[in-house]
Formats: structure tokens, sequence, C-alpha cells
């Protein structure tokens, strides 16, 4: 039996602003994990049996790793950039595989019919050729100049636009969303998914946005992306097969799907199958 | 993504997820990712037979011998999903499902329940009352049925505690 490689990956377990002293319950790839907050006033989180595990603060949320992680939380530059909101969206729990939860964010073929009239409207169903690659250097799958028709790209955004998008997978269960911000033509707004594996096949979604957008109430920001993720759950949870495969099986990919096809390729490529099948059905 | 979670349009199926389009036949019409693109034939589901009789839609797997079965005087109330096995369903209702039926009488009128299992732990059920009940009947039937489900479900959770 190999390691799993995915046990020395970092993962996201609670909002950093909701850190106390009692501690909150939850677990970590089927592991229960404690997190709260020590006495030196950092994370700290505690695994079965009371063991310490391995703790930071970053992106508005807390990590943590079963394992012994080789290197730094990835870094996204724009977090530290002045004048940008951040928003911590809060948690939708999802009964599905958390390597599901990561490939349906990065697919935007599904607007039109899972977020209708506010990601993607028929007849506007078109999408265009984009570039994948697998990014050697930083390790990272990455898809760039994708492009949709959205009547309601954003919280500040007024009619449809053709909104412009970039996705970066930079560990195995977070993926951040590059996107054109409306308010501000030349800088990206970043809307992030961090994926928090309880289980093989149950997950906590931690959304979280660095936005420029001075005018819109917090409340509104939150609920625009709650709603969305909601919709995203109904389909997540009626997956079939449950687990992502990562051989070539019934499924049919077209060039809409090469993001994920680059996805599964790169974690198949570093053994990061939990929550995944290998075998084709 | 099952079809049955799709839209009808005129006599295409299209699926919820990303909206490729059916035919009857089963052949794929219509992937709207790529409008330009005429999807190949071997783009397919497997269709069923399929036939409405008494206000139930049957399909077959295979070719039926008969067409599908009638119950005279019994007309369907509603569907609904239980997250617990027939066995659970069974103890519940206090009597044994004869094949993929179960007579129910708790406080309210008669109930009949057509099961289709999900699954380990999941079944389908088709809720059919007496034809002609009052709206007063047809709720009282349908709370009725609601309660079944959430007891048979406690007993599924329970086992799973355990
Ligand atoms: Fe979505």
């Amino acid at each position: 039996m190999t390691r799993n490689a995915m046990i020395d990956e970092w993962y996201p377990v609670g909002i950093a602003g909701q850190l106390d002293a009692h501690g909150r319950k939850t677990a970590l790839m089927g592991e229960p994990i404690e997190v709260g907050r020590g006495e030196d006033g950092n994370a700290k989180v505690t695994g079965a049996n009371g063991r310490a595990l391995p703790a930071c603060i970053r992106y508005g949320h807390v990590w943590s790793s079963l394992g012994d992680p080789q290197k730094p939380l990835f870094a996204i530059p724009e977090a530290d950039q002045p004048g940008r909101r951040l928003v911590d969206v809060g948690v939708v729990r999802v009964r599905c595989s958390p390597l599901r939860a990561v490939e349906n964010f990065l697919d935007i073929a599904h607007f039109p019919f899972v977020h209708t009239d506010i990601l993607g409207a028929e007849p506007h169903t078109e999408v265009q050729n984009y570039k994948v690659e697998i990014r050697e250097d930083e390790d990272e799958v990455w898809a760039t100049q994708v492009k949709f028709y959205q009547p309601q790209a954003a919280k500040s955004a007024e009619g449809g636009i053709t909104t412009e998008y970039m996705y970066r997978v930079p560990a195995p269960t977070c993926s951040i969303l590059y996107k054109t911000c409306p308010p501000r033509p030349g800088e990206w707004d970043v809307i992030t998914l961090f994926v928090q594996p309880l289980a093989e096949d149950l997950c906590d979604v931690w959304p979280w946005m660095a936005l420029f957008d001075d005018e819109t109430p917090m409340t509104d920001l939150i609920h625009f992306q709650q709603t969305i993720f909601v919709q995203d759950r109904s389909i997540l949870e009626n997956q079939i097969p449950g687990l992502l495969p990562l051989d070539p099986g019934m499924e049919i990919p077209t060039r809409a799907d090469l993001t994920s096809v680059a996805y599964r390729r790169w974690l198949k490529r570093h053994g990061y199958t939990y929550g995944a099948q290998l075998v084709a059905q | 993504m099952r079809l049955s979670h799709g839209f009808v349009r005129g006599e295409t199926l299209s699926c919820i997820y990303h909206g490729w389009g059916y035919a009857q036949a089963g052949n794929c019409l219509r992937i709207p990712a790529h409008p330009a693109l005429t999807p190949p034939d071997t783009i397919r589901v497997a269709t069923q037979p399929v036939e409405d009789g008494g206000g139930i839609i049957w399909i077959s797997v295979g070719e039926p011998a008969a067409g599908p079965p009638r119950f005279e005087g019994l007309a369907p109330l509603r569907s609904m999903m239980v997250e617990a096995d027939i066995a659970a369903l069974e103890a519940v209702a206090g009597t044994k499902a004869d094949g993929d039926l179960l007579d129910y009488t708790g406080n309210a009128p008669t109930i009949r329940l057509l099961l289709a299992p999900q699954g380990q732990a999941r079944t389908l059920v088709h809720v059919l009352v007496a034809e002609g009940s009052s709206q007063a009947e047809r709720i009282a039937a349908s709370r009725a049925a609601e309660a079944l489900r959430r007891a048979a479900e406690d007993i599924a959770h329970g086992g799973i505690a355990r």
C-alpha cells in the first residue's frame, strides 16, 4: 500500500475569524480533528489521540494537514493587494467527492443550465476554445482565455457581459478563479474554492473572495456566492459515479472539458486519489 | 447525472447539467457547448420501452411480455425518495411487502406503496390512494406516507449509528 500523497497537503478546516478557545470539532480525510485557538493566540489543530497537527492562517481560513506538508501553502498574491474586499463566504456541506467539487468549479459549460440567468443563459451556451496547461515550474493546472457570456457575472455587474476567466489549481482540493472585474477593467476579481475533504464522499466547501467592489453590501456578496454554490450542490450530490474517475471510461469529454481532463491527469500523476476511482466504470 | 433530473422540450430530453439533448431513439442531438458540432452517432444513451398506464409511467427492462399492472380503484398520489431500504419500510408499516407492493393502513385510509429500490439504502416510493378520495383524505394519506418515511429513515440511521 503506497502512502496517500494527499496526506501531506494543506486543507481548509475553518474560518480564521471564528476561532475560539473552545475549539470546533470537524474531520479531515476520515480523522476527527479539533480546530481552536491556542493559548498563544495562534490556530491550534489536534487530530485523533490529541496529536498536534500543522496549522496556519491564510486567506481568511485555518489550514491544516494530517501529514507533513513539504511546501508552504500556495500563494495568492492578489490577496495582499490593497483595495480588495476579502469575503469569507462561509461553508457549504456537500455529499460528494472533494475532487468532484473542484472539477465542477472548473466547468463553465453548465452555467446556462445550472446557474440559469445568473452565470449563463440560453442561447449563449457556446464554450469557445481556451488554453489549458500544466505549468511544470509551479506544478499547477492553469486554464486561460476562457470566455463566456453571462447575464449577471457578479453582484456588481449590470446586464449581460462576456466575462473572461482564468482558472488555477494549485492543490488537489483548491482552485482559484480569476474573473473580469466590472468596476475595474485591467484587474481580476479572485474567487476561490477551498475544499475540506471530510471523507472520500463528503466535503465542506469554503468559498472565499478578494474583490474590487466597494459598493455591494457584504451580505449581498455572500448571498450571491451561496446561491451559486447551493445550485452546484444539487448537481454534485447526484453525480454518478460518486468518486472522480481518473481513467477514461464511459464519459465523453469535449473541447469544453479540457480543464477537467488536465486536472484529472495532474491528480493521477501525483497519486492524488483520495475521492477518486482508478478503475473505469 | 441521471437524465431523469433533466427536462423535456418538444421531443427532446435534455440533461440538467450541460444540456446535452437526446432524441427518442437515444442518440445525442445537441451539445450546447459546441452548437456547430453534429454529435457523432456513437454518443447515445440506453432506451427502455415506456408505457403510461393508470396515471403511472412504467418502463420495462427488456421486451415486456404483457402490459404494465393495473391497480383497479387506485389512483397515484405522489412519489417520494426514502433514505431507507424496504426492510425498514416493512418494519414501520408492520406488514410484509408483496413483491414491490406494500399496503399500509395507519390512522389514515389505506395507501399502496410501489417500491423501487435505488441501491442499498434508498427506496423510491410511489404512493397510491383510493380513486375518488376527497382532498382531506388525500392530504391525510400524504401525511401518513411522510410519517412512514420519517420512521423508516430513523430506523435506517439508527442502524448506521450502531
Ligand atoms: Fe456551477
